[in-house]
């Protein structure tokens, strides 16, 4: 059984299929161990597309920042966490999300990716990190002073979700927490990185000793020079030059909170 | 002693020469813990420090004493640096004997243990950090004192109900282990602020939302910011 398994989630119409295709294609590019490829999505067309649950659709919009406005809320994103809840071997019984097909994802080492990447490395590199904690990005480009002085208005935050490594069985407690505490949860945080960076990481502790930190933040960060931004940037101050790739870093994220077209310009770099 | 007075209000926040020391020790923290040379933390105390800030203050603590309202043990909501409202709450109550202030922020803890260090060192001024809106307060028996845990707090104070989910969720998480504490609730209709996520438009609305069935006053305040305040005292 391959132990390694890629996820990604598709859902509404920002991205089509070939955004699917390509980041597996990608995958498939640049990955030199054997990995299974799956797509957590709300139309299923491929063989490897997963039917996420619609559980927590009912919340959609909740967030004060979403309530009478048309604009669409950042809800599509915390879809993503369903995927927390793989703690079951294979076949195993007890699962929470009965109604869609979860428990037939193989592996045990997972690693999810947005679909607005470009993979510059191979993704080895991830299958073969130390797990003691799961791992997510840390955006290096953010001034940190910012993200404190957000960290109120849930703003700016320090870590980002688009790609997270874990084991399974993990982030299960993650999963619970925000199944314990819907209501709340999507009252009060607009996006996924903001719940993530209230409740499972700490940046006033970043400078301890790794041993100090692990009693503190549930998620270890990629360190600096593996994940950065397109329209961001590297490392803050000295290396934020916007729209500048960096293919000796393992991943490029595209993350802008949609203040542009990243959809086509992401396509003319392909 | 200089007393600080606001017209129409029975009491006064005490400027005595231990606070006038404690502030400017949290005044010289805030600066030296800004990082780089973006003060961001001197600016959110001075933020806490305006005059909307005090004036919703001596609103509450003038109110608890005009309805005779005597706290003892206060749990304080999302107090922030709690610079005003603690020393209003001890000067205005000798029976108040501690207030501890649940936040989430922190950068709060090391400044407003500075403003209120007189308080902390006597063991009457304590932060905890706890979301309680996921989690109940902790309750802890002292032994050397006869409280039962179901009564630890008599009185909540909660002036940040525009920051967080409505009242109804707390009261219901902690029913089980509280007694029926005097809830003070203030709220805001200011919706100018990214983490004001629960503004009200009434006193009303207040009172739904942390469904109050006993009302002992409810009122309403305009600020020098123009915002609109809502405060509702009840159980």
């Amino acid at each position: 059984m391959i132990e390694n398994t890629i996820l990604c989630v598709k859902w509404g119409d920002k991205y089509g299929r070939e955004y699917v295709e390509k980041l597996k294609q990608q995958c498939e590019e640049n990955c030199s161990v054997p990995f299974n490829f799956y797509c957590l999505t709300d139309k299923k067309e491929e063989p490897y597309d997963i039917l996420l649950p619609t559980t927590w659709d009912k919340y959609e919009g909740l967030h004060s920042r979403y309530r009478n406005v048309q604009a669409p809320s950042n809800m599509w994103a915390y879809r993503k966490l369903y995927m927390f809840q793989l703690d079951k071997v294979v076949g195993g019984g007890g699962w929470n999300v009965s109604e869609t097909d979860f428990k037939s994802i193989a592996g045990d080492k997972f690693l999810y990716l947005d679909l607005d990447v470009i993979i510059h490395q191979d993704l080895k590199y991830f299958f073969e990190l130390s797990m003691a904690r799961p791992w997510i990005v840390r955006g290096w480009w953010n001034d940190t002073n910012e993200c404190r002085k957000n960290y109120a208005a849930m703003k700016s935050t320090p870590i980002n979700s688009s790609v997270i490594r874990w084991n399974r069985s993990q982030l299960v407690r993650v999963y619970d927490h925000i199944r314990k505490n819907l209501d709340v949860l999507f009252f009060t945080y607009p996006t996924i990185d903001n719940y993530l960076n209230h409740f499972w990481y700490n940046m006033w502790y970043e400078d301890l000793p790794e041993e100090e930190l692990a009693k503190k933040s549930d998620f270890n960060i990629f360190p600096p020079g593996t994940i950065y931004s397109y329209y961001r940037g590297n490392t803050w101050p000295n290396d934020v030059e916007e729209k500048k790739l960096r293919p000796d870093h393992k991943i490029c994220l595209f993350n802008n909170s949609a203040e542009t077209n990243d959809v086509e310009e992401l396509k003319s770099l392909w | 002693m200089v007393s600080i007075a606001e017209d129409g209000y029975n009491v006064h926040l005490k400027f005595t020469p231990k606070l006038a020391n404690d502030w400017k020790n949290a005044m010289l923290a805030s600066s030296e813990l800004a990082v780089g040379n973006y003060q961001y933390l001197t600016r959110r105390v001075l933020d806490s420090m305006n005059a909307s800030q005090l004036e919703s203050k001596l609103w509450l603590v003038s109110t608890l004493q005009e309805f005779d309202i005597k706290p003892q043990r206060v749990a304080l909501l999302a107090g922030w640096f709690a610079q005003y409202i603690v020393p209003l709450m001890f000067d205005t109550f000798p029976e108040c004997e501690w207030i501890e202030n649940f936040e989430i922020d922190h950068d709060v803890t090391p400044i407003s243990y500075k403003f209120n260090k007189r308080y902390k060192d006597e063991n009457r001024y304590k932060i905890n950090m706890r979301n309680v809106m996921i989690k109940p307060l902790k309750f802890r028996q002292n032994p050397n004192t006869p409280i039962p845990k179901e009564d630890v707090y008599d009185v909540i104070i909660n002036c940040a109900c525009e920051h967080m989910y409505p009242m109804w969720k707390f009261r219901e998480m902690n029913n089980a282990v509280q007694r029926n504490p005097l809830l003070v609730l203030q709220s805001s209709n200011d919706a100018r602020h990214d983490d004001h996520i629960n503004c009200v438009q009434s006193e009303e609305e207040l009172i739904d939302q942390a469904r109050i069935k006993h009302v002992i006053y409810s009122g309403t305040k305009l600020l020098p910011n123009k915002s609109i305040r809502f405060m509702v005292i009840g159980r």
